[in-house]
């Protein structure tokens, strides 16, 4: 099994409060690899640090994490961020553009002008978000006007036009009604054939559904990480199966 | 019946509170209204196509219009604008993205000390800075003037605009590999673009409706001129001279001229919601 | 997530119809061999359900995973469930012909007495009742279910026959004993055959219907009891 990332020895920090403590951990190419954990166990943290978002909210790491053998804390993150992509808790397409410039924003904003280049990337995005056959027809009225789940879709597709390796997915169904979650988590699984994905979620029954390897972080520590089917069915940590029958504090 | 009470209490107090702010809603717009009124039944008189098209008439002659007075404060809002509009939207931008730090801090509080400032101290600082060395008056030195006179209302307004887009676009646009500044400027900026224009154009408004500033530095001209090197008229200087003379017909066209003055405020302000509309139907 | 769901659950029910295939073929062989005598059929049969057990265990976990891992409700629940009865009764059904197998071998010299004794009878109408037992589970076929349902009653009687027909032979016959009781064992090995194929049929049509209707007829008087007591008291 090839391994996209590999995280070794990760210890992250909000100022001098460590979040992250010594996480090391494979994420094979092409999975669904799912991060579970209560909140503030550090898991959106994780996820921000394996393309440098972390930096965004000012949080620092010391380790490695390599992507295909590539320490990605020495490079540049504008770069590392066309690489590994990131979808949000929020849907948040840019109001102002309309679905269209949405999808193509990644594309312009770096320099790609040529109409006849972008629109064709952005419908195969849309497509591959599942999203075209509803918003074919008004690919001009603004980002902003539909529905939630939609507007996650589109978020997706944005991201999936930069044509990124890794999609990184902080519970991205957490502010979506049943029907959208399930068509996000449809979605999920067909992209997998083409990108890895890492997810983290409050919702263990989204994990188990969706994942092929799940993480369990607890107070900064990753405690374990195995197979979905095995974890949801015989952990190897008291600590997990207490998490996952819900018997925790 | 305790319950009942209360019921009637929470009743009551909130019919007291309605009536209150109805009321000052009122205070508001009463004045307004009268201003209105006055302006526009004073100043339809002289109201007509001579007034925008002609030169003032010397002292004795009826008639005439106010030509270079419109050119004039047209070309100082722009002189101004040119000035102040760049400069406070960046320093606005600038203080929201990047100022938190003891700058930004120092930024901020000088902004609002110059917010502060009469308008006659910024006249005579023009003053000082431009008309002294030029050893003339000029339309460049007044629209000096009313440049700095706006930037802290563009300043201001644009950094709580930019504020208030929501962070989860900067970083969407970061996620996506696109660099901070080209974020800034194309994905916030852009957002928040409908409330800096309104900034904007309370900069400009505010520009516009200026007299003391430009006493010192424009000056005021009654002959044509639109040399931003030379003195230039200016529809405010005419209403403040034409209102304290003692001729009638004078003391007419300077409501005439407060008139046109509203009118051009109100056309501009309508250019700019029209220009910034939005292109999409919200829900 | 439907569509992955879809495809555990087809992955599940199609174990379990090649599971039950194998069952299916097994049952056939033994009972062949004990209708004609050739019991080279038996060959291999103690061997083959190994492929059984390996697919019991397999449908056990699947059944496991897909219930800690998608949380199936209504439909998806009684199918899951009733996939490990079924799963459960087919298994037994391999075991059952494994050891009528062995009985087989060792009765192959009294043909006569098989063939009075009309166990061959019963062995057909019990392989009958699980091979539609299966059809049912395959194709949804809840008639087919009722028919299984009502046939036990036909085995049981054909069970009691036998049984006393073998007992007379022993008392009268002593030196059949040894070949009269092991074709009374594998008389009670098809009775609980056909007992498996009731409750695979049962669990049908939970599945399709959400009704239970397994142990009716004896709660049903057992309430009529409880409210004659009642009446009495």
């Amino acid at each position: 099994m090839e391994i996209k990332l590999s995280i070794k020895n990760l210890d992250a920090y909000y100022g001098k409060n460590q979040v992250l403590k010594n996480i090391s951990l494979d994420i094979p190419k092409n999975k669904v690899v799912a991060i579970i954990g209560p909140s503030g166990c550090g898991k959106s943290t994780f996820l921000r640090s394996l393309n440098r978002m972390h930096e965004v909210v000012g949080g620092t790491i010391k380790g490695e994490i390599l992507l295909d053998g590539e320490d990605l804390t020495k490079t540049d993150p504008v770069l590392l961020r066309k690489r590994v992509g990131m979808v949000f808790q929020k849907p948040n397409p840019f109001p102002s553009m309309s679905i269209f410039n949405n999808v193509a924003a990644g594309l312009k904003l770096n320099g790609v002008r040529n109409k006849k280049q972008i629109t064709p990337i952005v419908e195969k995005c849309l497509r591959q978000a599942a999203l075209w056959e509803e918003v074919k027809n008004n690919l001009n009225d603004s980002g902003a006007n539909i529905s939630g789940g939609q507007q996650q879709r589109l978020c997706i597709a944005r991201t999936l036009a930069v044509n990124p390796e890794v999609i990184l997915m902080d519970e991205p169904a957490s502010a979506l009604d049943p029907i959208s979650t399930t068509k996000i988590e449809d979605l999920i699984f067909e992209l997998k054939k083409d990108y890895t994905i890492v997810i983290v979620t409050h919702n263990m029954q989204q994990a188990a559904r969706v994942s092929d390897y799940t993480a369990f972080f607890y107070m900064g520590e990753l405690i374990e990480f195995s197979d979905t089917k095995k974890m949801f069915t015989s952990p190897d940590k008291q600590q997990t199966e207490d998490y996952i029958r819900g018997r925790f504090g | 019946m305790n319950s009942r009470f209360f019921h009637y209490r929470k009743k009551i107090t909130s019919m007291i509170m309605m009536s209150l702010t109805f009321a000052a809603t009122l205070a508001a717009i009463v004045p307004l209204i009268f201003i209105f009124y006055y302006t526009i039944s004073k100043g339809i008189t002289y109201l007509n196509l001579d007034f925008f098209i002609a030169m003032p008439k010397p002292v004795g002659e009826t008639g005439g219009g106010m030509a270079n007075a419109i050119v004039g404060t047209l070309m100082l809002i722009g002189i101004g604008g040119a000035i102040g509009v760049p400069v406070g939207i960046m320093t606005g931008t600038y203080l929201s993205e990047f100022g938190n730090n003891k700058f930004g801090f120092m930024v901020r509080f000088l902004t609002d000390v110059l917010s502060g400032v009469p308008s006659i101290v910024v006249g005579v600082v023009a003053y000082t800075m431009v008309v002294l060395p030029m050893k003339h008056f000029s339309a460049i030195a007044g629209g000096i003037a009313l440049g700095i006179l706006m930037i802290p209302t563009i300043t201001r307004t644009t950094e709580e605009m930019i504020k208030l887009v929501p962070h989860s676009l900067r970083e969407a646009g970061l996620a996506l590999g696109i660099p901070k500044w080209k974020t800034t400027l194309a994905i916030v900026i852009r957002s928040a673009w409908k409330g800096i224009a309104t900034g904007v154009l309370l900069g400009l408004s505010r520009a516009a409706g200026e007299t003391a500033p430009l006493l010192f530095t424009a000056l005021g001209n009654r002959f044509w001129s639109t040399s931003i090197g030379q003195p230039i008229a200016s529809l405010t200087v005419y209403i403040y001279d034409y209102a304290k003379s003692p001729f009638e017909d004078w003391n007419q066209q300077a409501w005439t001229a407060a008139l046109v003055l509203i009118l051009l405020i109100s056309i501009l302000s309508l250019v700019f919601r029209i220009i910034t509309r939005s292109k999409y139907k919200t829900n | 997530m439907k569509e992955h769901f879809q495809g555990e659950i087809e992955e599940l029910k199609s174990n379990l119809i090649r599971m039950a295939s194998v069952v299916d073929d097994q049952v056939d062989k033994v009972i062949t061999a004990l209708e004609t005598g050739n019991i080279d059929l038996c060959k291999g049969v103690k061997s083959r359900d190994m492929e059984v057990d390996a697919y019991d265990n397999l449908i056990q976990t699947q059944c496991e995973n897909i219930i800690a891992l998608f949380q199936p409700v209504a439909t998806d629940l009684r199918l899951v469930m009733s996939a490990i009865m079924i799963n459960n009764n087919i298994e037994r059904c391999g075991d059952i012909a494994v050891n009528i197998s062995q009985r087989v071998k060792k009765t192959g010299n009294e043909r006569a007495l098989i063939v009075e004794s009309q166990i061959i009878d019963m062995a057909r109408t019990s392989q009958t009742m699980l091979k539609n037992a299966i059809d049912s589970f395959i194709r949804n076929d809840t008639e087919l279910a009722s028919q299984v349902i009502a046939n036990d009653e036909t085995v049981d009687k054909m069970n009691k026959q036998i049984f006393s027909f073998l007992v007379a032979k022993m008392q009268s016959n002593p030196e059949l004993i040894e070949a009269c009781t092991h074709l009374v064992v594998m008389t009670r090995h098809l009775e609980r055959m056909a007992d498996h194929a009731t409750n695979i049929a049962e669990n049908l049509v939970f599945y399709v219907e959400a009704k239970i209707i397994a142990h009716r007829k004896k709660t049903e008087r057992y309430v009529d009891s409880q409210e004659e007591k009642d009446k009495i008291d």
